[in-house]
């Protein structure tokens, strides 16, 4: 009887074991369900098929990544019908969200056809008259959004500062005049190229007609949301589905990480060619 | 790679560009005699432009001490330990540089060769300050002369490269060199804060803003300079070590032209390290009191010459003439002339902007005022 009882529980053991481990799919299968979640944590993500992508180096175009780092991303995606939801995973030990000299961003993108077409764009970044839509995630970003205050100081907790012409006391009943001071010493915040500072998403929208060419996308419809897990990152952009996307017309999908402390940043990365990207 | 020519190494040598030079080219020269380190020009440029959030630390214009001195710390030494055998040889009575620049050195997978500093290398901006290499041993300090331990002020900003580093790191193509002035500048609406340029530029001349996420650097006082005038860091220096113009190519040399008298014509002002490859576009008149074993790594072959004519200066009319005219006006002395004991300088019509003496008028005074019927006095 005892021997019974242990075999039960040892094949109940195998069987949830099995259940855990789900077994990658070649392809990115994305999940019709009725509500898409932001949370890379919910369960709703359970049982949704699981993709693996094999990182490789960006070493194409310099400045090249000459070492490689992050070896894959784990990957789901689920959709409403309107809008994508795609889950990316990666292992990161050291956490890197404190911009500075010297010091990079953990971050991932995910990459789409412009346009779904036989004729693909380059997978690194298009190529001229194939523009590839980029949804980017930064670390920092989501600590911003968070609350991490638009400081010096949270940057560099021990940091003293004698004086902002911005917030001289001559200026402190006049929000605009601070305004304008502030602005006077932040060119890239006064050209709208907001790199850092309040935000409300975690998540940039990018346009690209290959290496060199990225740039803002004339519209913002990516939101995210990142969380640290035991040993990297857990990440959900949302999107629009790509036009035309269907159970009969599959797209492509790529993938891209940065580890900060890897001094990883924008060439420098590891990334993946085009995945196929099928409705179920 | 294209290939260029680098007049200032005598060759032709690789760059990330074809060679495409501005229709004028902003340049200074630095007389790094005069300066006392006072870091006028360093807080005339701090709150005039970088007062901001996440400027705190950057200093797009210093003055270090050297040898000890630094900002960021060993931007200078990193670099020349990476960069192998910087020979120079000679060819047909002019140097010729026989090493490697750091674009010939690029690794690969990289545009430059170049590093990273941190957050740490900043921390010091006024390292070094006053220490001066060798040592001062008991009482030698009271011995006139003294013995050899010499320092001297080296101030730094943007050196407006021809073939800037910056630039070539760029993968973005953020960074532009402006083709009516040679001012480079980076577009702060395009940077994306990757840290390229910060890595490429060997004279750590580009800093990265922590609050924009994006990299930013001198831009030459530019609206000074479209109106003719000289930027902050010259026109407030207490010592005029400073003049600010536009330098012609050395086939193109005019003696009217104060840069090219000075860089060209009389070779007393030197490139920081030309070696690097980069043709910076701030000059120096060398430290006449230094081994030139030490600054000839720092300006190149031409220091031996450029000291003994900066030497020799009391006993040359122009030249001194034309020293007298540093610091004698916010205007940019497109040209210059010696007119008797009088150094007259012009703006590009030849129209008068200042006149200088060069030899100060000597008054004697007799000791009694016979007008006010009083003894003069010297007081403390």
């Amino acid at each position: 009887m005892r021997y019974i009882t242990i075999a039960i529980v040892g094949s109940m053991i195998f069987l949830l074991s099995c259940h855990k481990a789900q077994v990658p799919t070649a392809e990115v299968n994305v999940a019709q369900v009725k509500e898409i979640t932001l949370d890379p944590n919910s369960s709703a993500w359970d049982p949704v098929s699981l993709h693996v992508s094999k990182l490789i180096l960006q070493d194409l175009v310099e400045p090249r990544l000459m070492e490689p780092s992050t070896s894959e991303v784990q990957v789901k995606a689920m959709t409403d019908g309107n809008q994508i939801a795609v889950r990316l995973e990666w292992m990161d030990e050291s956490q890197s969200d404190l911009p500075g000299p010297r010091h990079f961003i953990d971050g991932c993108a995910l990459q789409l056809p412009a346009k779904i077409d036989v004729n693909v764009p380059a997978p690194q970044m298009g190529e001229t008259g194939k523009t590839v839509e980029i949804s980017y995630w930064r670390a920092d970003w989501q600590a911003i959004v968070e609350g991490r205050a638009d400081t010096i100081n949270s940057l560099y907790p021990n940091a003293t500062v004698d004086h902002y012409p911005a917030e001289a006391k001559s200026l402190e009943n006049n929000p605009q005049a601070q305004n304008e001071a502030a602005a006077r010493y932040a060119p890239a915040r006064s050209l709208g190229n907001r790199r850092e500072g309040p935000r409300e998403q975690p998540v940039e929208d990018l346009i690209a007609e290959g290496p060199s060419t990225l740039s803002p996308a004339p519209n913002a419809v990516s939101k995210g949301k990142g969380i640290r897990t035991s040993n990297g990152w857990a990440v959900v952009i949302t999107r629009p589905i790509p036009a035309g996307f269907s159970a009969a017309v599959p797209s492509q999908i790529a993938f891209a990480v940065w580890e900060g402390s890897h001094t990883e940043v924008g060439a420098r990365k590891m990334r993946t060619g085009w995945v196929p990207l099928i409705l179920k | 790679m294209a290939r260029v020519n680098n007049w200032q190494l005598g060759r032709e040598m690789s760059y990330w560009y074809p060679e495409s030079r501005p229709q004028k080219q902003f340049a200074a020269v630095f007389d790094t005699n005069k300066c006392i380190a006072c870091q006028t020009c360093t807080l005339a440029c701090k709150t005039t432009w970088t007062s901001g959030k996440g400027q705190e630390y950057m200093l797009w214009n210093n003055v270090e001490t050297k040898p000890y001195g630094f900002y960021p710390l060993k931007w200078d030494l990193n670099l020349l330990e990476m960069l192998d055998g910087q020979q120079w040889s000679e060819r047909d009575g002019k140097p010729v540089y026989e090493g490697s620049t750091i674009f010939e050195s690029a690794p690969a997978g990289e545009r430059v060769l170049g590093w990273r500093p941190e957050s740490e290398d900043y921390a010091y901006p006024n390292v070094g300050e006053d220490d001066c290499a060798g040592g001062v041993n008991g009482g030698a300090s009271q011995e006139v002369p003294h013995q050899m331990a010499w320092f001297y002020y080296l101030a730094r900003i943007c050196n407006h490269c021809t073939y800037p580093a910056c630039l070539a790191s760029c993968p973005r193509g953020s960074i532009y060199k402006r083709p009516e002035d040679g001012i480079v500048l980076v577009d702060q609406g395009r940077c994306r804060g990757y840290q390229e340029c910060v890595r490429g530029c060997p004279y750590k001349k580009v800093f990265f803003n922590p609050m924009t996420s994006t990299s930013e650097k001198c831009i030459a006082c530019f609206p000074k300079i479209e109106q003719g005038i000289q930027p902050q860091c010259f026109e407030n220096c207490i010592g005029k070590i400073r003049m600010a113009g536009f330098l012609n190519t050395p086939d193109k040399a005019e003696a009217d032209n104060p840069l090219d008298y000075l860089v060209h014509i009389k070779k007393v002002a030197l490139p920081l390290f030309p070696q690097f490859g980069l043709e910076p576009n701030v000059y120096y008149i060398p430290p006449i009191h230094v081994p030139t074993s030490f600054t000839r790594q720092m300006f190149g072959p031409g220091v031996d010459k450029a000291v003994e004519v900066y030497r020799n200066a009391p006993n040359d009319q122009d030249l001194t003439s034309l020293l007298g005219l540093f610091g004698s006006s916010e205007k940019i002395m497109r040209k210059w002339k010696r007119v008797g004991d009088k150094a007259i300088g012009m703006d590009e019509n030849g129209k008068e902007l200042v006149n200088v003496p060069f030899k100060e008028p000597v008054h004697i005074r007799p000791a009694f005022d016979k007008i006010y019927q009083i003894t003069r006095t010297n007081c403390p």
